[in-house]
């Protein structure tokens, strides 16, 4: 009983890194169509500014948070600017262009920093952990999944209750008619492409107390996140949230009852049997137009 | 108030207006008519600054246009009604009127009290999503969205294709006000001639992408639609 609590608890964890990460994938893609093959390597920056950060200045992770989260939202903005703007009439383009911009990140990070495995130590006063109702809850992970719980009410509440999210809600329906009445669609795609960078760079700095920091620790974020996506349906906020949840149990328990590789194949089955059967997704926003 | 002189517009290579020239003054009432498919819409979207490219020149209060972004075109104060309604469905009534005061050079969000005047049906239906809404309904939420940025000059195309004969009447007889009581300028395009030839000043008559006729809005006779607009 305890172990089965045990796994849900860390499946929520699992859940609440992958959660942030999809959403920046899922905004970028409702908004722009493109389909961002850079974004594990902004979590990749998020992990390595929070250990350049620790390790250099002392700095603890809750500072750090902060700051990945601007910093990788300006080099997202400047790789936006630079490279992908010139793309978005070319969704096959962009996918090589962010692809290619995933390997020039990960192989300066690599020049820089060497290929070696980094560690970074979660704040003292979430070192340890607590029993609840006879498992043993870490307070770190508790934190995790409500630091991102509240990041998704940010996300929500910048989406639907701002002036900027009215915006981007409307470029994302009609983008000429945005325009017609003084939406610079430019800005709007350039803030949340950035936008959607710090999202996942603060993934990677809140994950790094429990994996260790490598070059290459984007990939497989990345590929979760981009099921989460599917599963849950294009352009829909609470459709992420719910199958994040879903594949973050999923891949905690079925790590647990089998393996981390049965696991993995068990995931891609289901994944692959659902997109057959729906591929719109689980939860997809129908509205009539 | 709003003028072109020599004006080409183009989708990719094919220019679709050429050596165009128009011009109406502020507080004036053109009528664009012409056959489908002779560039009417393409001239309203150029002066939006919607097609790949134009040359000649079209100006603005004094100021040139063609040099201008989308947005900013916007900001200048030309509003515009695009054919089909183009309201953002999945926005309420209010967040479609609000979205008209984005290009506002004051920043004030206020809807202004006289579109709900124009319009009862928004103020009824204010927090209803746009894309619920019937045509008409529809068609009286994008000229409240226009009128909302307080716009200097309104561009509409074929308002009243589609919906049913009352609001076709109602239409007609804001459009007249905004004119008439509120000085606004308006740009129309429309296939029902009748409507040009009680409200409007002036029409130009399209083919082909270049102007075939112009004149006052009364000389838009039963004649000059026989023989340019028959098919």
């Amino acid at each position: 009983m305890e172990s089965l609590f045990n796994e849900a608890f860390i499946g929520l964890s699992l859940a609440s890194i992958l959660l942030m990460v999809a959403l920046g994938l899922a905004i970028i893609y409702g908004t722009m169509g493109v389909i961002n093959l850079a974004h594990g390597q902004f979590v990749m920056l998020g992990a390595y500014g929070a250990w350049l950060l620790q390790t250099t200045f002392g700095l603890s992770l809750l500072v750090a948070i902060p700051v990945v989260f601007v910093v990788v939202a300006l080099i997202g903005l400047g790789i936006e600017r630079t490279i992908v703007h010139r793309l978005y009439r070319r969704p096959l383009d962009t996918i090589l262009a962010t692809w290619g911009i995933g390997i020039v990140i990960e192989q300066l990070v690599r020049a820089g920093f060497g290929s070696d495995s980094r560690y970074v130590a979660r704040p003292a006063f979430l070192e340890d952990g607590f029993l609840f109702l006879g498992a043993y809850v870490s307070s770190y992970r508790l934190f995790i999944i409500l630091f991102s719980l509240a990041m998704l009410a940010a996300t929500w509440y910048l989406l639907f209750r701002t002036e900027f999210g009215t915006k981007l809600r409307a470029v994302i329906q009609n983008t000429e008619i945005s325009r017609c009445y003084g939406i610079s669609a430019k800005r709007v795609y350039a803030l949340t492409f950035a936008y959607g960078a710090g999202l996942a760079a603060v993934a990677g700095a809140l994950v790094t107390p429990l994996v260790s920091v490598t070059p290459t620790m984007g990939t497989s974020f990345v590929v979760d996140a981009f099921l989460v996506v599917i599963v849950g349906g294009v352009g829909s906020v609470l459709g992420s949230a719910a199958s994040a949840l879903m594949i973050g149990e999923a891949s905690a328990w079925l790590s647990f009852l089998s393996s981390e590789t049965t696991g993995r194949i068990l995931i891609l089955l289901g994944v692959i049997v659902l997109i057959r059967f729906r591929p719109q997704g689980l939860f997809p926003d129908t509205v009539r137009r | 108030m709003l003028e072109a002189r020599e004006l080409y517009s183009y989708y990719g290579k094919s220019p679709i207006l050429q050596d165009v020239d128009f011009r109406v003054e502020e507080g004036g009432f053109l009528g664009i008519v012409g056959r489908n498919g002779v560039g009417k819409t393409t001239l309203l979207r150029t002066i939006m600054g919607l097609t790949d490219r134009a040359r000649g020149v079209m100006s603005f209060a004094g100021a040139d246009l063609l040099g201008l972004s989308t947005p900013r075109r916007a900001a200048a104060g030309i509003a515009y009604i695009p054919q089909g309604r183009e309201i953002i469905p999945r926005f309420t009534v209010r967040e479609n009127l609000i979205m008209g005061t984005f290009p506002r050079r004051d920043g004030a969000r206020r809807i202004p009290e006289h579109i709900f005047e124009l319009f009862p049906i928004l103020a009824e239906f204010i927090n209803r999503r746009g894309g619920d809404l019937s045509g008409g309904q529809q068609q009286q939420l994008a000229i409240g969205r226009a009128l909302a940025m307080e716009p200097r000059v309104l561009l509409l195309d074929e308002p009243t294709e589609g919906i049913q004969p009352n609001i076709v009447q109602q239409l007609e007889d804001v459009m007249r006000r905004l004119n008439r009581e509120l000085g606004l300028t308006i740009v129309l395009v429309e296939q029902n001639t009748r409507f040009i030839r009680q409200a409007a000043d002036a029409f130009v008559l399209l083919d082909k992408g270049r102007v075939a006729l112009r004149g006052r809005g009364d000389e838009l006779t039963s004649e000059v639609v026989d023989r340019y607009l028959a098919i």
